[in-house]
């Protein structure tokens, strides 16, 4: 019998639930997904609870009609939650031990081990999302990936500790639980994003994800196969909405079309026609049908993009990480959807960017953008990896077939 | 020092501390105040002091960092706790555009809210000679610390001088002018005078008056009320109005030989000037200060007070519940959607104002 997980997003702009299923060679595939607009909740926090609680009743049962649908009756009693927001941060941890005998032990591995998940001792109000091992520093050799039998006195081990508000987190448990959705483990949504969407080699050589949400934008750069740092800005797509609204004064819905329907993140030279936008009266709205310059509507998606990277580049610089981007730079989320947003993106990073697709998973091969479920599916392949050995017995799911 | 009084002042940062020194000195006994700075040479100043961010900066400031000092002040901002006990309103003086006062004015002032203690904040903007890198940290604070702030008066350093002060004297000056200003407001406080303005009336009258314009005067001599009346009409620090204003405090600080005829002059001249749906007047009279002086201070606010607020829970009205008083449906500021979630700063811009606007792009549309 094949194991089953589902992994809830509640995000600024939409709420995702999708279903994952270990298909008979042991790959996961996405069996069925169900997105609905999410309300009480900007820029990745939940604001309404009662809002946010809706949102998940509403996808679960959309996900439960198309099961049915299907022939299937499925009741969801769990999932895992992908966490993202500019609460999450991350910080480093050493672990130590003195090497027992002259050479290095599974033991001497465990206590190390032991020694840096001891320091994860988080200040007051944080939930640790993830403990990321990095490398291994024997003496004074750093960068060793498995120092087992190889002689030296103390070993250390770098570790990154990724970490969120507890109460933003409950928030999103408290509004799960009244949906009757049991949250089973909370994950950084951009670093789930990136198993999803990266070949191991990528790890290895250096490659920075960019998971562009609605609310914020989380990043990771990996390199030697492991997360080097990690962390979240707080701008999201949202934010070119809002700036779109503002500009030219329109409501969030009528931005919201601008934005998808003709806004591109680079300025692009157009005349005739093509230079004027439409911009339908909207419900309740007191101006009439107009047109927008398109030249205006890039520029203020441009502005706000470039200065998005610009903050991401400058992050790297901070680090000393831009030169390091061998693998270049994957855009994930509903926001790389966004036109010649890549184009943007190599211009102010100074590397290849491609969009990412999940490649770890299967199921979504006829999705239009694959990439907008890269975090979804990435939460399933942490759990497809971490607890494949248990059946759905053990109560993952109550699963009902009729 | 006056330990009971229901009314501390907090100055923030270095400019913020000298401030709130100059008030001590100028006020004396019965001041009840507070220093608190990443800078631990401001503990120096004499008085009750905070060292804020001790961890994270060693007590070496903020080096004009403003992410630095916001987090240092965020890092440590519950050392203030203990001059907080019995304060029914905060006074918070400070200097946006550096690391400390304008990193960390935000913090301190969203803790007193979180306290429960209403805060009135009078904060000093960069000259322009310091530069834009220092007016856009100013700029990026300034609709926060409004949004966190029951009451916010921002003095441009510009207005507060002449332009054929030099440097060194114009920030003095302006250090004094501000400290100047604080101290007649602390006097109509706390000096009781024929017509009294006690700390729960003013709590009450400023909790949820949002924005203000703030000014002093001083005159002596014969016809110095119309003198004073007219001064405040020339003054730049009451000069912009972005709509009219709603409620207008005025108070008048003078010794024994205040005369009736010259509240008058005042009260109406300051009313039929500026206006204001409500108008509050005060009076102190010191001998011992204002003998044949004369100072008006005046606070004039764009916003109504809702005095069915400030009964709430702690008594401060919420930035969360405070209406939006622009008409935009994007707000006033241009936080629009996200003025009800946490503020993205990045190098001391609030990230959540369209690019386009800060930046100054302008639209071909």
């Amino acid at each position: 019998m094949s194991n089953f997980y589902a992994a809830l997003e509640v995000g600024t702009t939409r709420t995702v639930l999708a279903i994952g299923e270990t298909e008979d060679g042991g790959r996961l595939k996405i069996t069925c997904k169900a997105e609905i607009p999410s309300t009480g909740v900007r820029k990745s926090q939940i604001l309404d609870i009662a809002q946010a609680t809706q949102s998940i009743k509403s996808v679960l049962q959309k996900i439960e009609r198309q099961q049915a649908e299907g022939g299937t009756k499925v009741t969801i009693g769990n999932a895992f939650l992908a966490v993202s927001g500019q609460h999450v941060k991350s910080s480093s941890a050493v672990g130590t031990t003195t090497v027992e005998g002259s050479r290095v032990t599974d033991d001497d591995l465990n206590a190390v081990l032991a020694s840096a998940r001891s320091g994860a001792a988080l200040s007051k109000g944080r939930e640790l999302l993830d403990i990321v091992d990095q490398d291994y520093v024997l003496d004074d050799r750093g960068g060793i990936s498995a120092p087992k039998g190889m002689s030296g006195r103390v070993l250390r081990l770098n570790t990154i500790h990724i970490h969120a508000d507890r109460n933003r987190i409950q928030d999103a448990r408290t509004a799960a639980e009244a949906a009757h959705l049991e949250i089973r483990e909370p994950l950084f949504a951009t670093t789930c994003a990136a198993d999803a969407v990266l070949e191991d080699h990528e790890k290895k050589n250096g490659v920075l994800v960019l998971d562009l949400g609605g609310g914020s934008t989380g990043y990771a750069f990996y390199a030697d196969g492991y997360v080097v740092t990690t962390g979240v800005i707080g701008v999201g797509g949202d934010h070119v909405t809002n700036d779109i609204a503002h500009a030219f004064q329109t409501t969030n819905a009528q931005a919201e079309t601008l934005k998808t329907a003709f806004a591109s993140a680079v300025i692009r030279p157009v005349d005739g026609e093509a230079a004027r936008v439409k911009v339908e009266r909207g419900e309740n709205s007191l101006m009439d049908t107009r047109t927008i310059s398109r030249r205006a509507l890039d520029t203020v998606v441009n502005a706000r993009l470039l200065e998005l990277f610009t903050v991401i580049r400058e992050t790297l610089e901070d680090q000393d990480i831009l030169h390091r981007l061998h693998s270049g730079v994957v855009l994930v989320g509903g926001g790389a959807r966004m036109r010649e947003i890549d184009t943007l993106a190599e211009q102010v990073l100074g590397a290849n960017v491609r969009i990412g697709r999940p490649i770890h998973v299967d199921g979504l091969d006829n999705e239009e953008f694959p990439a907008a479920y890269a975090t979804v599916a990435g939460a399933l392949l942490y759990a497809h990896r971490n607890y494949e050995e248990k059946s759905i017995l053990d109560g993952l799911f109550g699963r009902f077939f009729k | 020092m006056n330990g009971d009084s229901p009314l501390l002042l907090i100055g923030i940062g270095t400019s913020g501390a000298r401030i709130a020194c100059g008030v001590s000195r100028a006020f004396g006994e019965g001041l009840r105040y507070v220093l608190a700075d990443t800078d631990a040479t401001s503990g120096q100043l004499g008085g009750p002091f905070a060292l804020l961010g001790g961890d994270r900066l060693s007590g070496r400031g903020a080096g004009g960092d403003v992410v630095a000092g916001r987090l240092a002040v965020e890092d440590s901002v519950r050392s203030l706790d203990e001059h907080l006990e019995g304060v029914r309103l905060a006074v918070v003086v400070t200097a946006l555009g550096g690391g400390t006062g304008g990193g960390g004015t935000l913090e301190a002032v969203k803790h007193l809210a979180d306290r429960g203690i209403p805060s009135v904040v009078f904060a000093t903007t960069p000259f322009t000679f310091e530069g834009e890198d220092r007016q856009r940290n100013a700029r990026g604070v300034m609709s926060m610390i409004e949004e966190a702030a029951n009451v916010t008066f921002f003095l441009p350093l510009d207005k507060l001088v002449g332009e054929t002060d030099n440097m060194e004297d114009a920030l003095r000056r302006a250090v004094d002018t501000v400290a100047g200003g604080v101290t007649l407001f602390w006097r109509l406080v706390e000096k009781p005078g024929y017509i009294r303005l006690d700390a729960e009336r003013l709590r009450h009258i400023l909790s949820g008056a949002g924005r203000g314009r703030f000014a002093t005067v001083t005159v002596q001599g014969p016809g110095r009320a119309k003198e004073a009346v007219d001064a405040l009409l020339r003054s730049e620090l009451l000069a912009t109005s972005s709509g009219p204003v709603r409620t207008t405090l005025c108070g008048i600080l003078a010794g024994n030989d205040l005369l009736l005829s010259e509240v008058g002059t005042i009260a109406d001249g300051v009313r039929n000037s500026f206006g204001g749906l409500a108008f509050e007047l005060a009076t102190v009279n010191d001998e011992a200060t204002f003998s044949g002086r004369l100072s008006v201070v005046i606070m004039l606010f764009e916003s109504a007070a809702k005095p069915e607020d400030a009964g709430k829970p702690g008594g401060v009205m919420s930035s969360r519940h405070r209406k939006n008083r622009g008409v935009l449906t994007t707000g006033p500021n241009g936080r629009g959607r996200f003025k009800n979630a946490e503020p993205t700063i990045w190098n001391g811009e609030d990230l959540d104002i369209p690019t386009f606007i800060r930046r100054n792009i302008s639209l071909d549309f």
